[in-house]
């Protein structure tokens, strides 16, 4: 290894500018964000400070991070939040406003097909009785098609999270869910059908695949 | 190629007392504005340029093309950049000539893989033009693209050369260079690897002083990523330093 | 514009900041932000400025140029201007994108200068009916955080200020041809002068109260603006008697006077508050005219012969 920065003191800082070489591409090495592999050497494609993060499994993971700044795009697997605009009988178009536990600055268009709404009688799905527009869900990016990102709600963790009832515009009192289907307005008890996410805290979400 | 004037006086100095290989001075600085993603200012010589960088976001429906990233470039020149007033700031044919130059060069450096169906704006703005228009515009671009954190395999640096009567190379032309009819060569490159990412030629001269004018052009690109280097370090202390190197992600 | 999102929250929070004359960033409602100013910086103009104003950044430069007089007032000269918004401030401002606001821009500017008393015209003739200077105020927006119109009329101001053309003498030609020869010493010119030209003061209603200087967010709040354009006048002329006065009262004498005003933005308001607005916008615009000029004496002290470097984008 060239580089050496295991323990990160202030006086200690190895900052790197792009195509800058960092190290050999090793067995037991991981490129992470803002590095590129070539020739058999790991380069640095960002300018920011190097970074070696030692795993369980004794990989080290070596990635190039720029102080006080952070760049979002969703990527495939990514828990994404989103905002159901349009349904029509094949799918709903939402527009994903953050990844992760990132807020994007500008929204991607996202789409949620029929068959990706839940796990189990996927051919009984009516997205009318899954989402409204304006519904905020929680949606993982399956695939990136032309022009939109395609979503999937089909874990029990994921679908609407935030729901107001459809007549009730004026008070904006949201839904509270009263089971998988389901979710009511606590004034009226007007009762509506939702593909309801069972939220749990962020950190079991993440560890999934 | 009789009548030209010549451009190195006998005492081997240039027209601004410069030695044939000497770059002009050059001073830049990076996030020159905060409503961009990323901006840097940058000048060489007399020839200041400002760049901002907007994105990567959601391309434009009507640009996207397929899985790509679209890289949106806009060069325009200030009215009063020019000894002679410019009527418009864009839209004449040099303008979309080098704005189609700087895409090329940029999407030879910038990692697009990693940003599908995104598009990064990349605006260019000459202050003041004085020689090399092109080459500074890029410098400038690749600063503010590394403002702005997006990938890049290395920098991307342009620099000009010429070949004097007597045909000795020389490096970043200035203006009045430029219009005394010399030929002119732009290379935007990768330097450390050695790679060119645009090349394009003014004027004739022989096949045989290519290669010469060539290196002179890649050692100005060499001299130029250096300074480039110094200054995003530079800043990156700066910014480091201020945000307590406190690391997000 | 820069599209700047609000939700209804933060409206309600700048409004009542607004009513309680503290304002988000603790202005008053009659405060500017801070501004910097530095002129001569562009070479390649006859005079350049550049304004800051928090975050709306204005590059303007001067370029001169020799021209007919138009027939209908052969005594003056000529000035013309032109806005370019740069994309750099905003992705909208691409291609043709920022148009629009450049034309608004161009208007309100050619509208203030119109008056010969807010601009002296005869200063740049050369000779009747023949020759005279014609000036491009060149105005490039380089980033946008509210109050366009103020920053734009200072940053022109400062480069008029900064303008410096070369002396020209005319030689009479036989058969009654006139030769201009202008003189090659950069330091022998003559300046403009900026006693009277106009600036402009936004006067931006939010709610029921007027305030100066909106930043992009107050902007969004308000319904309704006025601009309004403030020419100072110097009227010691009148009182030629007292010469030993006069240091004393041309303090009091030079005046305010609205050379242009009109409104900007979809909203209506009553009679009573426009003359409001309007009153205000020359009460500031006195106070912002006399900062100006302060800022330009001092900024030439600095150009002096112990000059140091420009700074311009490098600060």
């Amino acid at each position: 290894m060239e580089t050496d920065t295991t323990d990160q003191s202030k006086d200690d800082i190895l900052i790197c500018l792009p195509g800058e070489r960092l190290c050999r591409v090793e067995d037991n090495v991981v490129l992470g964000e803002g590095t590129y592999e070539q020739g058999g050497y790991i380069y640095a494609s960002k300018s920011g400070i190097v970074s070696i993060v030692e795993s369980e499994e004794k990989y080290q993971m070596v990635s190039v991070n720029k102080p006080g700044f952070h760049l979002t795009i969703p990527a495939t697997g990514d828990v994404v939040t989103a905002r159901v605009l349009v349904t029509t009988p094949k799918f709903a178009k939402c527009a994903i406003f953050c990844v992760r536990n990132v807020l994007l600055e500008s929204s991607y268009r996202g789409l949620l097909r029929k068959e990706d709404v839940r796990e189990t009688e996927k051919d009984r799905v009516d997205i009318y009785k899954s989402f409204k527009p304006g519904d905020i869900i929680l949606a993982r990016v399956i695939n990136q098609m032309e022009q939109s990102f395609m979503l999937s709600t089909a874990e029990s963790e994921l679908g609407v999270v935030i729901a107001y009832a459809s007549d009730a515009r004026k008070n904006r009192i949201p839904m509270v869910p009263i089971g998988w289907g389901e979710m009511q307005c606590p004034q009226t008890t007007i009762k509506e059908p939702r593909k309801v996410a069972k939220v749990l805290p962020e950190s079991t979400i993440k560890s999934e695949p | 190629m009789a009548g030209r004037m010549e451009l190195l006086s006998e005492q081997g100095l240039r027209l601004d007392g410069r030695r044939p290989h000497e770059l002009r001075h050059i001073k830049c600085k990076l996030g020159v504005f905060e409503q961009p993603d990323g901006s840097a200012y940058m000048e060489q010589g007399n020839t200041k340029v400002l760049a901002a960088v907007y994105g990567p976001h959601q391309a434009k429906s009507k640009k996207a093309e397929g899985n790509d990233l679209v890289i949106n470039c806009q060069y325009s020149q200030a009215t009063f950049s020019t000894a002679e007033r410019k009527n418009r700031p864009r839209g004449d044919r040099k303008s979309l000539e080098f704005k189609m130059y700087l895409q090329q060069a940029l999407s030879a450096a910038i990692k697009s893989e990693l940003y599908p169906r995104s598009q990064i704006d990349v605006y260019v703005e000459v202050l003041q033009a004085d020689g090399a228009n092109y080459a500074v515009s890029l410098n400038a671009a690749t600063l503010a693209l590394i403002d702005a954190g997006i990938c890049l395999n290395e920098f991307v640096v342009a620099c000009t050369a010429s070949l004097s009567k007597s045909n000795i190379p020389l490096t970043d032309i200035s203006h009045i260079e430029e219009v005394s009819g010399g030929p002119k060569l732009t290379i935007a490159a990768l330097p450390t690897a050695e790679k060119i990412a645009f090349m394009e030629m003014s004027e004739r001269f022989h096949i045989d002083h290519l290669e010469t004018v060539i290196e002179t052009a890649m050692a100005g690109c060499r001299e130029i990523r250096d300074i480039l280097e110094r200054a995003v370090k530079e800043h990156l202390i700066h910014m480091g330093s201020a945000a307590d190197w406190a690391r997000v992600g | 514009m820069a599209y700047v999102a609000l939700s209804e929250a933060e409206k309600t929070f700048i409004l009542h900041g607004v009513e309680e004359d503290f304002r988000c960033d603790g202005r008053s409602r009659r405060d500017y932000r801070p501004m910097e100013l530095e002129t001569g910086l562009v070479s390649n103009a006859s005079g350049s400025a550049r304004l800051r104003l928090a975050n709306t950044d204005i590059l303007v430069g001067v370029k001169t140029e020799i021209d007919v007089p138009n027939p209908l007032t052969p005594e003056f000269g000529k000035l013309e201007f032109f806005v370019d918004c740069s994309a750099n401030a905003t992705p909208e401002f691409e291609g043709r994108g920022g148009s629009d606001l450049a034309q608004e821009l161009i208007l309100s500017l050619q509208k203030a200068y119109e008056s010969s008393l807010a601009f002296d015209y005869r200063t740049l003739c050369l000779i009747p009916g023949q020759q005279c200077w014609k000036l491009y105020i060149d105005i490039l927006i380089l980033e946008c955080g509210g109050n366009l119109h103020d920053a734009v009329s200072l940053a022109a101001k400062a480069a008029l200020y900064n303008t410096k053309l070369p002396r020209v003498t005319a030689t009479l030609l036989d058969a009654g041809v006139t030769d201009l020869i202008i003189s090659d010493n950069p330091y022998d010119c003559t300046r403009v002068g900026i006693d009277a030209v106009p600036l402009l003061v936004t006067v931006c209603k939010i709610g029921d109260y007027c305030l100066v200087d909106p930043s992009a967010e107050e902007e969004v709040c308000s319904t309704v603006s006025m601009v309004v354009a403030v020419s100072m006048r110097n009227n010691t002329g009148r009182c030629g008697g007292y010469k030993m006065l006069r240091p004393f009262i041309t303090k009091f004498l030079s005046t305010a006077y609205l050379s242009g005003t009109h409104m900007t933005g979809g909203g209506s308001m009553h009679r009573e508050t426009m003359l409001n607005c309007i009153q205000l916008g020359l009460s500031i615009g006195e106070q912002l005219n006399s900062l100006l000029v302060k800022m330009l004496k001092a900024e030439e002290q600095r150009v002096g012969p112990k000059r140091p470097k420009t700074v311009g984008f490098l600060k």
